[in-house]
């Protein structure tokens, strides 16, 4: 050990047994460790909440979404196809076949303009063998403009038309209710969902497809797919991840947490100046022992470096102390659920909290940081006290 | 070779008033393994003069210079290492760190100098037997008598083996009986380790037993007159 941190650790240790520095050490530590136990939590909260978010992104987000760079549909839907089914870490793909159409009952009633598009393949409607009208998933507030409940058929008037003997008319086909969804608005959902055949047919687009959705086996790594097809299918082609695609969300999710990471700082630079008024009341009170040390040999450099490791002592034990007690409550109150929620308002039952390590890592580097910081101002005027003074003036 | 020359020191405090000068144009020199005492009344300047000659303070103007060194040239870093190495100061009170055991004091310039631990607490160790206080290494200075404070305080400057050992009143807060017993041990100290020692003292019993006496006024220092007891 350092002569330095010799007399920095034993002035540390010895402050506990003078009431006063003691109890403004005492609090200095609390301070810090209280701040920086506020910001895990504020974080591990906003985390828990982002994370659900997040994940509600990734599974009701399409994976990849592949466009066509110029025009309303892909030149070549097939090599896309195939391109993408040739990549092992593609777990499914659907075209995308969607438009505008006009939504109504039988008689023409509640007529509603909606954005419809095709049903995941792996939707299973009951009675799908109905001869009468396709199934179809159709969104809340439809179903409400239209007066439907599952099981009614509604007409779509479709935005294209076909040719006639009278001339181009509106293409329409029934549809029978299956299901009714509340989409969460995270859903890039549409208003009436068909199956691929009835999206051909309201579409006119007999083949081929408007774009290719993915799925794949780990969505995090969604963006080097991305650029994987991207190079596969060239330049004609653009290739949007789930993060694309909910970029704005994403970066309001990012500058939430910064502004709550900036906010509940505060407490740690108010703790800090907890810790420069510490480190005064111990300069004052050392003035003699300073005035010694230096009278024995003690260097200025070496006076600043004592208060530094004293600063980034408290700083340790603070910074410690607030992340364990962080840590531990955060994993507490999200393991025995300790903030209930109501579940119909918030679709949770309780207030979730996930602690990152990065984040943590990042609350202790700036805690120990403007702890260390506090520590410069005191650490300056003990290296300035003059020796001969110190010593003639403390007898 | 002269162990000390100072010439023409000035040394004006500011305080809350006016500046004080505590003197002027004052100039000093002592020989090489010379014992003297610098006496005189309070306020004339005996400490400052002390602590000019150890570089703990520098001279507003005039230069001092120890062992053919000039203390102000060097830059800050390297008189803390003269002060480290080549001087030893005594204080009027022992000035001991309290946070610290009798031992860890004693080897705390030798710590301020690099050593590893162990070995700067051995050999205080040593000087404290040789200053007749085996025993008390382990003590805090608050647990040890103002003799054996004094003891310590006189181990601390000698740890490193300085050839300039400065005592500032090292018994003027001892009784009669510490205060001899302090003396002694300087005394021996002294002619032990070869040192030039200057010490300042209101006792003329104790000065008399020094190489030379200087009386320190107003007007500044005049060297050797053996005082009356």
């Amino acid at each position: 050990m350092s002569f330095e941190s010799f007399v920095a650790l034993r002035y540390l240790a010895a402050s506990r047994r003078r009431a006063h520095v003691a109890l403004i050490s005492t609090i200095s530590i609390l301070g810090l460790a209280v701040g920086v136990a506020a910001l895990v939590i504020s974080l591990s909260l906003l985390s828990g909440f982002q994370d659900r978010i997040r994940a509600q992104m990734a599974d009701r987000s399409p994976h990849l979404l592949i466009s066509p760079e110029r025009g309303d549909r892909l030149a070549d839907a097939d090599a896309v196809a195939r391109d993408l089914q040739s990549l092992k870490d593609v777990v499914s793909i659907d075209p995308v076949i969607d438009g505008r159409a006009w939504l109504s009952d039988l008689n023409g009633r509640g007529t509603t303009p909606v954005r419809y598009r095709t049903l995941p393949r792996d939707f299973a409607a009951p009675g799908a063998d109905d001869p009468r009208a396709v199934p179809a998933r159709i969104s809340f507030n439809a179903a409400g403009r239209t007066g439907s409940t599952v099981g009614s058929l509604l007409r779509v008037l479709s935005s294209h038309t076909r040719l006639s003997p009278i001339g181009p008319i509106p293409i329409e086909t029934v549809v029978r209710v299956a299901e009714i969804r509340r989409a969460s608005a995270l859903e890039r959902a549409a208003d009436l969902e068909v199956p691929e055949s009835a999206a051909r047919l309201l579409s006119g687009l007999a083949e081929g497809a408007r774009a290719y959705e993915a799925r794949l086996n780990n969505p995090a790594a969604a963006e080097t797919i991305a650029r994987e097809v991207a190079r596969l299918l060239g330049p004609a082609y653009r290739v949007q991840t789930w993060q694309d695609l909910n970029r704005p969300l994403s970066f309001a999710l990012r500058l939430e947490k910064t502004v709550m990471f900036a906010t509940v700082a505060l407490v740690i630079v108010v703790a800090a100046l907890n810790i420069v008024s510490t480190l005064a009341l111990l300069v004052v009170e050392k003035k003699r022992d300073l005035g010694v040390l230096t009278a024995m040999g003690t260097g200025p450099s070496s006076l600043v470096r004592i208060y530094l490791i004293l600063g980034s002592a408290i700083g340790a034990l603070g910074t410690s102390a607030g992340i364990l007690l962080g840590v531990v409550a955060s994993f507490l109150m999200d393991r025995f659920h300790l903030v209930p929620l109501p579940a119909d308002v918030y679709l949770m039952a309780h207030v979730p909290f996930a602690v990152h390590a990065r984040e943590v890592l990042l609350v202790a580097l700036f805690a120990f940081a403007t702890a260390f910081a506090a520590a410069v101002l005191p650490a300056r005027a003990a290296a300035r006290i003059a020796p001969a003074e110190a010593v003639r003036l403390s007898r | 070779m002269l162990a000390i020359k100072a010439t023409h020191l000035t040394k004006t405090y500011a305080g809350e008033g006016a500046p004080v000068t505590v003197f002027r144009d004052l100039s000093f020199e002592l020989e090489e393994g010379v014992f003297a005492a610098i006496m005189g009344p309070s306020g004339v300047g005996k400490s400052t003069l002390l602590h000019l000659l150890g570089g703990v303070d520098l001279p507003d103007t005039g230069r001092v210079e120890i062992l053919g060194r000039d203390l102000e040239e060097m830059p800050a870093r390297e008189r803390a290492r003269v002060r480290n190495g080549h001087i030893g100061f005594v204080f009027q009170f022992h000035h001991l760190l309290p946070e610290f055991t009798a031992e860890e004091n004693v080897a705390m310039p030798h710590r301020i100098a690099g050593m590893p631990a162990r070995e700067a607490r051995q050999r205080a160790r040593e000087l404290l037997a040789r200053v007749g206080l085996p025993d008390r290494g382990n003590h805090l200075s608050r647990a040890l008598s103002g003799g054996e404070q004094q003891r310590v305080a006189i181990a601390r400057a000698l740890a490193r083996g300085p050839s300039l050992l400065l005592a500032d009143e090292p018994t003027g807060n001892l009784d009669a009986e510490s205060a001899h017993r302090v003396f002694d041990l300087i005394e021996v100290l002294h002619h032990e380790r070869r040192m030039t020692t200057v010490l300042v003292t209101h006792n003329p019993d104790l000065a008399n037993r020094c190489d030379k006496i200087f009386a320190m006024s107003r007007e500044g220092i005049s060297p050797a007159i053996r005082l009356p007891v």
